[in-house]
């Protein structure tokens, strides 16, 4: 269900947060309510603060479409591995389209920051060196549930 | 299926695995988890420590995704999942809840950071995500791996000799540096620690270290505080790997505790040995039911322990604990013999100082040299009985015997750990005071000898 208050549900710092190069799941599901995951390499969120498109990588899609165009609902966890100050967005698929070349920069940007933060943990560059990326299909969604993901108490909770 | 005995290193924890459930209603969840732990070929566990919508989820559809990271390459394996059964104690809960607790305690979590119960999943397959892979070319080419073999040259060889040079050690102290050297010229081990109990109540104090910048001999550690507690209070070996990533965690928690209204203990325990130990192993030093000591074995490099030398380690913490509480024992007896001068004992340097003042602080039961802090409890009383005895009368040879009929001292008549007491005073005189030394000068006995003018106060 969407928020009932008009506010979109995603305030500018959480907008700010979402696109620095995060880590990124994506997850869906099949007829048989069997779960199933994909990494995404960067998100940006629309200028109505209430849709966010991920980027992954063009051959981890189809499984995700696949799910997708039967069952809309989509779950997104971002999570920062520095801090691993995380949140959730849940919501319904939109659309999905191939990635642009001029979105290539931003998802590279985010892929770069992400890895400078798995830098910062003791991941060194050279075990991610061969992440495949590019070319990328862009998925939309329209978020409508928001939630705390950090770990700990209220792991899970609405975020305020 | 990918046989989930060659999938080792992933479960270690050292890059964060991610839990894709689904609610009755068809809604998809993803978590992150602090650890994924093998069970046996069919099954995996996860820990369970807060209740949440993935708890939720398994609990009304017990379908389930993990994603796993292999730190070595980087290749994702996504494993299918079907919950089993949540178990609360056993085994498999107290090997994962003491890994867990330990890592709690440095971040003053103890209590909030805790496993509820180790949650039981059956793994229905296991498939490599073929475009995540991290280094470039190398899992693909790799392929899965068997198990992997133990990165520590446990052979019969070395253990061989290792026996013997614990058989070769004439006294307490001189094993206690030759169990450390064998753990580094032979095992690789490059910083360790002994800790033996201290004579306050569920507390050890370090006795011998090898590889840190600081000694450290004398640091006390409380029965359950970081990895060294807890391996004394639970008498069992602990592994962590990836300590820095499960800080991190940890202190995440940490700060939504705070946030939550709960708080976790404003003093955290500093990590006795490296700043930043990636990989801690501590195996309790066991003779039957009873605790001798923990053995600490850390590192800060990429090298990882692994479940196999946690077992050959915990079979040889029996054996240390044995051939250690057999010195006790030994020089206890006092047979007066004399022996050959320790090796690598410092000598007094150009550095000695001409006059030092001694401190003794009778309700602190402690001893400050120059007004920095030396030794407390029994090492205390006994440092401040003979400075005593040879200001008054000139005696500087003196015996663990007369020290034990000293009533002043205030041994317990059984198990007094006195000799362990005077290695660990002659160990701080050497770090912080050169100017005073314990010489043994035979099985149960020694000698004072000083260096210039030692001026002795009291205060209450």
């Amino acid at each position: 269900m969407p928020p009932a208050s008009s506010t979109p549900p995603i305030s500018d710092p959480l907008a700010c947060f979402l696109e620095h190069g995060l880590s990124i799941t994506v997850a869906t599901r099949d007829d048989e309510l069997q779960p199933d995951g994909a990494t995404a390499w960067a998100a940006l969120v629309d200028g109505d603060r209430t849709h966010l498109t991920v980027f992954l990588y063009e051959k981890a899609v189809p499984p995700v479409l696949r799910n997708l165009e039967q069952h809309s609902e989509i779950a997104v966890l971002f999570d920062r591995p520095t801090e691993h100050r995380a949140c959730q967005l849940k919501g319904r698929f939109v659309s999905s389209r191939p990635g642009r070349a001029a979105e290539r920069s931003q998802v590279e940007r985010q892929v770069e920051a992400f890895r400078e933060e798995l830098e910062a943990i003791g991941i060194p560059r050279a075990m991610t060196a061969g992440w495949s990326y590019w070319p990328c299909v862009a998925i939309r969604f329209r978020v409508e549930r928001l939630f705390e993901q950090t770990p700990g108490p209220g792991a899970g909770e609405p975020m305020r | 299926m990918i046989p989930l005995e060659s999938l080792t290193s992933c479960f270690q924890g050292l890059i964060p695995a991610w839990l894709c459930t689904c609610s009755r209603d068809g809604v998809p969840n993803v978590a992150i988890l602090s650890h994924v732990d093998y069970v046996d070929s069919r099954h995996v566990a996860l820990s369970f420590q807060f209740f949440n919508k993935s708890k939720r989820n398994v609990s009304e559809n017990p379908k389930a995704m993990v994603r796993l990271y292999d730190p070595d390459t980087m290749q994702v394996y996504a494993l299918r999942l079907r919950f089993v059964r949540t178990e609360t104690e056993g085994p498999l809960f107290e090997s994962m809840r003491l890994r867990i607790e330990a890592i709690a305690s440095y971040s003053g979590l103890k209590g909030i950071f805790r496993l509820l119960g180790a949650d039981v999943y059956e793994v229905l397959s296991v498939e490599p995500v073929e475009h995540e892979a991290g280094l470039l070319a190398l899992a693909a080419a790799r392929g899965p791996r068997s198990a992997q073999p133990s990165g520590v040259p446990f052979t019969m060889k070395a253990l061989q000799e290792l026996s013997e040079r614990i058989h070769r050690a004439p006294t307490l102290d001189c094993l206690l540096d030759a169990i450390l050297e064998t753990l580094e010229s032979i095992f690789g081990f490059r910083h360790s620690m002994i800790l033996l109990a201290s004579d306050r109540p569920e507390r050890l104090e370090t006795i011998a270290s090898r590889g840190y910048r600081e000694g450290g001999v004398g640091s006390e550690v409380g029965f359950g505080e970081g990895i060294i507690g807890m391996v004394a209070e639970a008498r069992k070996p602990i592994r962590i790997s990836g300590m820095l990533r499960q800080l991190v965690y940890a202190d995440a928690v940490a700060k939504r505790a705070q946030l939550s209204g709960l708080s976790p203990d404003a003093q955290r325990i500093p990590l006795p040995g490296l700043p930043n130990p990636e990989s801690q192993l501590g195996i309790p030093l066991l003779v039957r039911d009873e605790l001798i000591g923990v053995l600490c074995i850390e590192t800060d490099t990429s090298y990882r322990f692994h479940e196999e030398d946690r077992a050959y380690l915990e079979v040889l913490g029996g054996y240390l604990a044995i051939a250690i509480q057999n010195a006790l024992l030994r020089e206890r007896a006092e047979e007066a013999e004399p022996l050959p001068p320790r090796p690598g004992a410092p000598q007094p340097s150009a550095e000695v100082r001409p006059r030092i003042e001694l401190t003794h602080y009778r309700s602190d039961e402690c001893i400050l040299v120059d007004g920095e802090y030396l030794v407390r409890s029994l090492p205390a009383k006994i440092l401040w009985k003979i400075l005593n005895e040879r200001q008054a009368s000139g005696q500087s040879e003196f015996t663990n015997r007369l020290l034990r009929l000293d009533k002043s001292l205030g041994l317990p008549a059984f198990k007094d750990n006195l000799e362990s007491r005077l290695i660990l005073l002659r160990r701080r005189l050497e770090q912080r005071c050169p100017e005073i030394r314990i010489v043994q000068s035979g099985r149960g006995r020694f000698r004072l000898e000083l260096s210039g003018e030692v001026a002795l106060a009291e205060r209450p």
